[in-house]
């Protein structure tokens, strides 16, 4: 998948809510993504973040506007919206624990046709070099090429989390959608963690970044939205967004910025 | 998650329909004296106890226990034989002494000498009258309910939902064993209450016996007072706050397991008080009809969201009602739907299906969800290795082909045979619940669809041999995918319900129906000369002698070997395909895998498709095997039998389903019991029963996991040792060869544990 000019918009949410009773989790969103960048999205607990991810990759049914590449995407199954290359990790990491992580990683990187499934019944290993080189790639990228022939259940939390984004980097998405990555890290291994988010940044792939950890999220977003009830309450730059008198108020606090 | 029923649109349409329906009951006299008929009361009195006791466990330790029905047979059996004969039945256990008895008689060539046994019952001094009987049988149902908690289910507490399935499935297969063990399926008369009688009493609008009207009365109060003690009490309340939070039930100073306990002694009593008094109304007994309740009894839980105890009484008295009005139907209207000049049968099965589907799409996602209840593992599913399938598997084969044809004796290869039928059936099951986790007990509906494809193409349509298999298995995928599509929605146990009613209703309706099996005729199915199993015939290749004059034909089972050689290794391919890892995907987590891509409702939908096509192969196969195709093969109970061996054997994978294969009833493993210690037949449900609850609590890999597990712990010690002599830095060996532990087998660390969402 070549990778489409930096600056292009790539994802983009036009008047995006989510609605559970007469709870507005998500109210009247307008976020934008564009190709190549890393963009933070940031809030306090209950501010709708995750369910934001969860909607924009069709996990909850929303209201309004989403576009992905250029095509609209709000009416698209789940499955459907990570093959077009919009992936997400989640919060709990949800590994498929029966698998090797080298599995864990085919099940995204490979695409299922009804021939293909009757072929697995008589020839189950065959699949392109592409797809081993997908899943090499992705291991790769995140230095956990040794952990391959693992189970999930055997690496610890942090070797867990980056397989988790290992998998979505195996299906060669155009957009990932981390919901706090690094939750219980700490601050040496998140500055890791930023260092590898970068690196995946310059194969040309996107990411928003939902994270509690300001630290990372200042040091290595391009831009950041901020929200409080579902709603935006402000973007811009980091250092824009920092600044901004209800966010300080709303989120960051004095302290966090000390 | 509130408990409250909330009231939408659509309940209100079906409310309006519901109380329409009755209204038109009311008004048509016959109707009405066949709906509100006294037999329909009693039953539907006896249907309403036992979901009563289904949503009390619910609602205190989130088991749905399809076992409710039996424990409402087990509580009359008991009271029926104190009334009769003053005696208390004992379980038959296996007897202590007698490997000693064996050697003895192997030494005298005789077999005179005799040890003491167990005895069969305890005589506690003659018939009983009414009150102590009664006594003495609440007092066995509250012990049996602190057994069934102490033993079974608090263990499992928590275990997958899969593993509590399988445990009351098991708990039920114990039940009727020991039941059919001491009395036979032969009814059993009961005395009748004494201070009730049969004289009916006019109510207005019906006429109901004196009994009759005592056990509805009995049930509408004992709804009334388990209401008020859930709603009403700090017992209720504490119950109430454990399902939520284990700790509300420990803030209000209850200890969450003994309030489970208490529950479970509540639903045992409840249902078999309930159990006595029916059966002594209906003056008779046996060991099939009161477990076959839990279907309807289910469906009216189901009805009151196993929550409310009042909806879910009423929705069991409609439940039972209908039986006999849908009888008077079937023989008064002339729109009924008739085959072969008799009304269809089974569309009184069929009420309780419809119904179940109607509130699993109304309901959809939002189904009882438990609080505390957590969500569990599976029992881990290994790749198949590369020297079983290139070494192990074709040397097993050709060990069966060589020991069935030149070996083994008629009694064993007929034994071999059903454990051949039975890998298929097994196979089957270990790729819908082991791959993907969906729990279908209608497996033997699948393959009796495609045994009586077989029969009619055959015999009647003149198809050559191996298209019928064919055609059979396709007639499965159609019925495998018509019931994926409510599974798409549905889960666990719920799914669990959905297909053991259908199976339920295939058995009634389809293979009941003499259009079907042939009526006195029998359906058959004409297999070539040279694999039926009735031939003698000695065929001479290469000067070697095949076949030695004596049924059943050696051919017969090479050509089930074949089937089952292909089929295992379809399966072993699937896990280790792509496919594979998709269902794999799907099982650990639905979300998860649509998110990388995988299609989560094709997914289900082929599993559901391919387990279908492999039971229907196997159902072929018997058909073709035995020559004649009868409804007693392919019976619901059959579906819970074998899906009872899959599980024992090992769920999750091709070597489990061998397992399974050799433990099923007739099959190999019986067949050298009942050889060297001449255990009877009926042993096989008894201990199918007691392997299956202890496989559900202590073993849930089944023998193959534990073997496999044990062996890699093995393997993993010798390395150790291996290693600490030569070289302590020696780097990780290549993570392929490695050996890996079951996830399962290791203690549920945070992996298993979901983070809570903000």
């Amino acid at each position: 998948m070549t990778a489409p000019a930096v600056g292009t918009e790539l994802l983009s949410t036009r008047g995006m809510s989510v609605v559970f009773g007469g709870l507005r989790a998500v109210d009247d969103l307008d976020i934008r993504v564009e190709a190549g960048q890393l963009v933070g999205l940031i809030g306090p607990n209950g501010a709708g973040k995750t369910t934001f991810i969860d909607g924009i990759s069709g996990f909850v049914p929303t209201q309004g506007e989403i576009s992905f590449a250029g095509r609209r995407i709000e009416r698209a199954p789940a499955h459907k919206r990570a093959r077009l290359g919009l992936g997400r990790t989640w919060q709990s990491l949800e590994l498929f624990e029966d698998l090797t992580v080298r599995e864990n990683l085919l099940v995204a990187a490979q695409r299922q046709t009804a021939k293909g499934f009757l072929l697995d019944l008589v020839h189950p290993d065959r699949r392109s070099a592409a797809v081993d080189a997908d899943v090499d790639w992705a291991l790769d990228v995140l230095g956990i090429t040794d952990l391959a022939g693992r189970m999930p259940t055997e690496i610890s939390q942090g070797q867990r989390k980056l397989v988790s984004v290992g998998r979505t980097l195996a299906a060669r998405p155009r957009l990932i959608c981390m919901d706090e990555p690094a939750a219980g890290l700490d601050t040496s291994e998140s500055q890791e963690f930023g260092r590898r988010l970068r690196r995946i940044i310059d194969h040309g792939i996107s990411i928003l970044l939902v994270d509690h950890d300001m630290g990372l999220v200042l040091n290595v977003c391009d831009h950041l939205y901020v929200i409080e009830f579902g709603a935006k309450i402000a973007e811009g730059a980091p250092a824009v967004v920092t600044a901004h008198e209800k966010v300080k108020a709303a989120y960051l606090g004095e302290r966090a910025l000390a | 998650m509130s408990r409250i029923p909330t009231v939408t649109p659509r309940a209100g349409v079906l409310a309006v329909l519901v109380a329409a329906g009755l209204a038109v009951l009311l008004i048509k006299p016959d109707f009405r004296d066949s709906f509100f008929s006294g037999g329909g009361f009693a039953l539907g009195a006896l249907v309403a106890a036992i979901a009563l006791g289904l949503v009390v466990t619910y609602r205190g330790s989130g088991v749905v226990n399809l076992a409710n029905g039996a424990v409402a047979m087990y509580a009359a059996y008991v009271y029926a034989d104190l009334r009769t004969r003053g005696d208390l039945f004992v379980p038959p256990l296996p007897n202590p002494l007698a490997p000693i008895e064996g050697i003895v008689h192997g030494i005298q060539g005789n077999r005179s000498f005799s040890l003491p046994h167990w005895p069969t019952s305890l005589d506690l001094g003659g018939p009983m009258s009414f009150w102590p009987a009664l006594g003495l049988s609440l007092v066995f149902c509250v012990l049996f309910g602190l057994l069934l908690h102490l033993l079974v289910f608090r263990p499992l507490r928590t275990a997958p939902v899969l593993a509590k399935v399988v445990a009351s499935v098991g708990v039920l297969l114990l039940l009727q064993a020991i039941v059919i063990r001491r009395f036979s399926t032969n009814p059993q008369v009961v005395r009748p209450i004494p201070f009730v009688s049969k004289k009916r009493v006019d109510l207005g609008l019906f006429t109901l016996t004196q009994e009759q009207l005592f056990v509805v009365v009995l049930v509408l109060v004992l709804t009334a007072g388990l209401w008020l003690l859930f709603q009403r009490t700090r017992f209720g309340l504490a119950v109430r706050a454990a399902a939520e939070n284990e700790k509300g039930a420990t803030v209000l100073g209850f200890s969450p397991d003994r309030l489970a306990a208490a529950t479970w002694v509540l639903s045992t009593t409840v249902t078999g008080l309930l159990g006595i008094f029916v059966a002594s109304v209906n003056s008779s007994l046996d060991p099939n009809v009161m477990p076959a309740l839990i279907i309807p009894a289910v469906t009216a839980a189901l009805v009151g969201s196993f929550s409310s105890f009042g909806w879910t009484t009423f929705a069991a008295f409609l439940l039972g009602m209908q039986v006999s009005f849908v009888a008077y139907l079937g023989v008064n209207e002339s729109w009924f739907p008739q085959t072969g000049g008799l009304p269809l049968p089974g569309v009184d099965k069929l009420v309780p299906l419809v119904v179940i589907v109607a509130v699993l799409a109304l309901r959809g996602k939002s189904l009882p969800t438990r609080g505390a209840l957590s969500v569990g593992r599976l029992p881990f599913s290994p790749t198949p290795r590369a020297w079983s399938l290139r070494w192990a598997g074709p040397v097993l084969a050709i060990a069966a082909a060589f020991a069935g044809v030149f070996l083994l004796s008629p009694a064993y290869r007929d034994g071999l045979t059903n454990t051949l039928t039975g890998v298929i059936i097994c196979l089957s099951i270990v790729v819908l619940t082991g791959f993907v986790g969906q729990i279908s007990l209608a497996q033997m509906a699948f393959a009796g669809l495609s045994a009586f494809t077989v029969a009619s193409l055959s015999s009647h349509h003149g198809w050559p041999f191996p298209l019928p298999i064919l055609a059979g298995a396709l007639v499965a995928v159609v019925a495998g995918v018509l019931v994926a599509l409510p599974a798409l929605r549905v889960r666990g146990v719920n799914l669990a319900i959905a297909t053991l009613a259908f199976g339920v209703v295939v058995d009634n309706m389809v293979f009941a129906n003499s259009a079907v099996n042939g009526g006195f005729d029998g359906a058959t199915a004409k297999p070539p000369k040279l694999i039926d199993t009735n031939s003698q015939a000695v065929h001479k290749v290469l000067g070697i002698k095949i076949g030695d004059g004596t049924q059943p034909n050696p051919l017969t089972l090479v050509f089930c070997l074949l089937v089952v050689v292909v089929l295992c290794y379809v399966v072993a391919n699937l896990r280790r395909s792509l496919t594979g890892r998709q269902m794999l995907a799907t099982r650990a987590n639905e979300r998860a895998a649509a998110a990388a891509g995988v299609n989560v409702a094709a997914t289900k939908v082929l599993a559901f498709g391919l387990s279908a096509f492999i039971a229907g192969i196997g159902g072929a196969v018997i058909a073709y095997r035995s020559g004649n195709v009868t409804p007693d093969k392919f019976t619901y109970d059959k579906s819970l039998v074998f899906f009872a061996f899959a599980y024992l054997g090992g769920i999750t994978s091709v070597s489990g389903a061998l397992v399974g294969g050799l433990l099923v009833s007739g099959g190999l493993g019986f067949t050298f019991l009942n050889d060297q210690i001449g255990l009877p037949n009926e042993f096989v449900l008894l201990l199918g029963g007691v392997g299956l609850i202890l496989t559900a609590v202590a073993n849930p890999e089944g023998v193959a996991g534990k073997v496999r597990s044990d062996v890699l712990a093995f393997r993993r010690r010798l390395q150790a040792r291996r290693d600490s002599g030569v070289q302590p830095g020696a780097p990780p060996p290549d993570g392929h060869d490695e050996v890996v532990v079951p996830a399962s087998a290791l203690p549920s660390g945070a992996s298993s544990v979901a983070m809570v969402q903000p």
